[in-house]
């Protein structure tokens, strides 16, 4: 079920109506209520990994508590490593296996078939990588001792479930998430104001935006060789505003549509093209993503290594080629994050001069806006040609026809005039950086007539030039 | 003293609640109300399908001759020629996926049914299925009750405008705005009217003919071609496994349209063919492809679309092979 479908609309208004039918005392129905509809908002996909879903929760559920009633610190670690195992167990079994295979037996065998040791080929559940992690993280926070593990199996169900954030995220952290299914939720008038906007932002930008863009960037990318360089940079420049409007797209409708419910979910997004480093653009984009592999990757390595510049870049090199390898198991995600972690390296090079030491990090924040637009672009925009293409061969042999300047004589926008919706998109966004969205508390502004025929302009947009329907991108990982 | 009703009430909104949702309702009111006279306006306007549709409900049970297809056989093909009853289920970007949901699901209701002709185009093994997501599955529930969703089925999917809001606006301008003329459908929905113009346009000479840049539909996707390949082997075999006759056909194309297929793709389409006609005895091939000899500019609108008067020729041929054939 998309969100940018009739059905979800249908499922939210029902959902919505009995939810808040029950009424604030009945925490626990509408609880059930949440866990009810997520599971069948799940199921619709594929009622069979329901199991998957429902077990993963059994056992981190299980394991937490584990992990709290005892004093063992072995039997502490052996159940944090019991969570810890299945989680990535089941990611490898679906999700890494095949990738797995294939290069190892490309390694050692050159005459061996990879086929003949893959003995399931099954499809990737839907939001795997999501749900995954922020079970994943609610375990090692308990071992933390950061959070207390919860007893109410429904509240915890309702955690890994919730369906707004189920199949894309924001990655939730219990701490942040979990509390909220423990309280009674008062229906805030303007907070369901608000969600209403923002679903209808997050599907401007998804269906108008992103879905248009996705048919020049298909069109260019299903044969690079039938395009010059103009044609090729232009697509691989689109590719950028289609992911990103794809998925803060979806983010916007999650967060929206939670709000609906009374919930409160993290922000995934802060107009990433502001970003003055690369670095800085991993503050700003997939924000719930970089701050898991913060805390249980990047953040635990440097701790207990000498914390010199050379451990921090072991590190860094390490959590960007995994978060690579979280979009998927293809070799082209792993050269993406590669490339990000060779930049952030570089900026944070810190050369002495005189009594003072530089960085390109420092550089960049004291340049101008549009030094460090063009910075931060050309490197996400070349090492997202890497994530777009299909291997890491295809990735090079656009990048060497972009650097080719091969004449397009062909250049065309296919999109026409609907490219301009990104500028248009941009100036939007970048007016209104300091909010989450830019239609929120649009009445402290204007004036109901002026607001209504906004929301009634994006309503006619959406309806007559969405693109094609696109599944939403992120719902692969 | 309280409302002892109060109390039995299911529904436990608050004011604000209440306040809120009377307002979303007031806001998505004319949506919805816009959303209804659009669709009623969109019924109204004359359609292939409408005329198909009728026609189909009052000759099924004559009905001898069943063809599907693209535009290229929609525009190509006109049943009024045939001498036998037949229908066009053929429609613009119309695959094999759809070709065969219609067929599977209409087949009952023909119990006369002799031939079914298929379409293998140029670039039909490589062009990607229609899908469960296509707009034209709205219009065959709603016409034809054919179900290509691949799931069940609810009051939204047979909505009109919805399944494809920018081509139904279009037509609605046309049809109420600029008062362009939609009464070229004739009963089997053959559009004699409102085709287009290209070469027409440009009186038929070859000369700017050949100026003329070419859309070449589809790419070459082996990946496709893979997937697309034993579909259609196994839709020939259900047909076959009804005791029903087959014919694949290819349609005529303009000369330099000819000239700029892909080689590949060609050559694999063409051994298909071969294959199908091989292994197949109940299966015959019309190839009317590379006829550039009966068909010339003036039967076509564009390269590879023909003209009710390249139609009128075609349909005749088709019914003529059909003839000698079985």
């Amino acid at each position: 079920m998309l969100f940018n479908s009739f059905d979800f609309g249908l499922f939210l208004i029902t959902i919505y109506l009995i939810y808040w039918a029950l009424g604030n005392k009945n925490r626990v129905y509408q609880n059930a209520l949440l866990l009810a509809g997520s599971y069948f908002f799940y199921g619709i996909w594929d009622w069979r990994f329901l199991g998957l879903l429902l077990a993963s929760s059994l056992i981190d559920y299980g394991a937490a508590l584990q992990i709290k009633s005892t004093s063992s610190k072995i039997k502490k670690k052996t159940f944090l490593w019991l969570s810890i195992t299945w989680n990535l167990g089941v990611l490898f079994v679906f999700k890494y296996y095949g990738f797995f295979v294939d290069n190892f037996t490309s390694l050692f065998y050159d005459d061996i078939n990879s086929n003949q040791y893959i003995f399931w080929n099954v499809i990737i559940p839907v939001g795997l990588s999501f749900y995954t992690f922020q079970t994943m993280s609610y375990t090692i926070d308990v071992y933390r001792e950061r959070i207390k593990p919860t007893k109410n199996l429904l509240e915890f169900l309702c955690f890994v479930s919730f369906f707004p954030q189920l199949v894309a995220g924001p990655i939730e952290r219990a701490r942040s998430l979990l509390p909220q299914f423990k309280k009674d939720r008062v229906f805030d008038l303007e907070q369901s104001k608000d969600g209403l906007r923002q679903i209808l932002w997050g599907l401007f930008k998804k269906m108008v935006v992103a879905d248009n863009v996705a048919i020049a960037v298909n069109a260019i990318y299903a044969s690079p060789d039938d395009f010059g360089s103009l044609s090729l940079l232009y697509a691989s420049t689109l590719f950028f505003f289609q992911i990103y409007c794809d998925f803060s797209g979806y983010s916007d409708v999650a967060i929206g549509t939670a709000k609906l419910f009374g919930f409160k979910l993290s922000k995934n997004f802060d107009v990433p093209y502001l970003a003055k480093t690369v670095a800085d653009y991993w503050q700003r984009w997939h924000i719930t993503l970089t701050k898991w592999f913060t805390d249980y990757v990047y953040g635990p390595i440097v701790k207990s290594t000498s914390r010199s510049y050379a451990m921090k870049s072991v590190a860094l090199f390490i959590t960007m080629m995994l978060i690579g390898l979280w979009h998927g198991a293809n070799w082209t995600f792993v050269m993406f994050g590669f490339i990000q972690a060779v930049f952030i390296a570089l900026e944070r090079i810190r050369v002495p001069i005189g009594k003072r030491s530089y960085s390109l990090a420092i550089g960049l924040n004291n340049a101008p806006f549009l030094v460090n637009f063009i910075y931060t672009s050309f490197i996400i925009i070349f090492s997202g040609i890497f994530f777009r293409a299909a291997d890491i061969q295809s990735g090079f042999h656009i990048i060497e026809r972009i650097w080719s300047f091969i004449p397009s004589d062909n250049f065309s926008l296919i999109i026409g005039a609907k490219v301009l919706v990104i500028p248009i998109l941009m100036i939007a966004e970048i007016m209104t950086r300091l909010k989450p969205f830019p239609l929120i508390k649009l009445q402290q502004h204007l004036n109901k007539p002026v607001r209504w025929v906004i929301y009634y302009a994006l309503i006619f947009l959406i309806i007559q030039y969405a693109g094609p329907k696109e599944q939403f991108i992120y719902f692969q990982f | 003293m309280p409302d002892p009703k109060s109390n039995l009430s299911i529904f436990n909104f608050k004011e604000n609640q209440l306040r809120f949702l009377l307002r979303a309702g007031l806001f998505f009111l004319p949506v919805v109300l816009l959303f209804i006279i659009i669709e009623l306006l969109v019924l109204n306007i004359p359609a292939s399908y409408i005329n198909r549709s009728a026609y189909f409900e009052a000759e099924k049970e004559s009905i001898e001759i069943a063809v599907f297809g693209s535009s290229q056989v929609d525009t190509g093909l006109n049943p009024v020629y045939f001498d036998q009853t037949s229908i066009s289920f053929a429609s613009k970007s119309q695959h094999h996926d759809l070709d065969n949901a219609v067929f599977t699901q209409t087949l009952h209701k023909m119990p006369k049914l002799k031939t079914v002709v298929f379409e293998l185009s140029y670039a039909h093994l490589e062009i990607p299925h229609n899908g469960a997501d296509f707009w034209k599955n709205n219009v065959y529930l709603k016409y034809f009750e054919v179900n290509a969703f691949n799931r069940a089925t609810y009051f939204k999917d047979k909505l009109i405008y919805i399944s494809s809001p920018r081509l139904f606006s279009k037509q609605l301008t046309d049809y109420y705005i600029k008062k362009k003329d939609f009464s070229g459908f004739n009963k089997y929905g053959y559009d004699s009217l409102n085709y287009g113009v290209i070469f027409k346009n440009l009186n038929y000479n070859q000369d700017a003919i050949d100026q003329l840049p070419i859309e070449l539909s589809g790419m070459e996707n082996l990946r496709v071609f893979d997937y697309n390949v034993p579909y259609f082997i196994s839709m020939i075999e259900n047909v076959l496994n009804e005791n029903l006759q087959v014919v694949i056909c290819t349609m005529p194309l303009e000369k330099n349209y000819l000239k700029t297929r892909d080689p590949s793709v060609l050559k694999r389409r063409d051994s298909i063919l071969d294959l199908i006609g091989k292994r197949y005895a109940g299966v015959k091939i019309f190839r009317k492809e590379e006829d550039t000899l009966n068909y010339n500019p003036t039967d076509f609108r564009n390269h590879n679309h023909l003209n009710p008067q390249g139609a009128e020729k075609f349909t005749k041929e088709l019914n003529e092979f059909l003839k000698a054939s079985f």
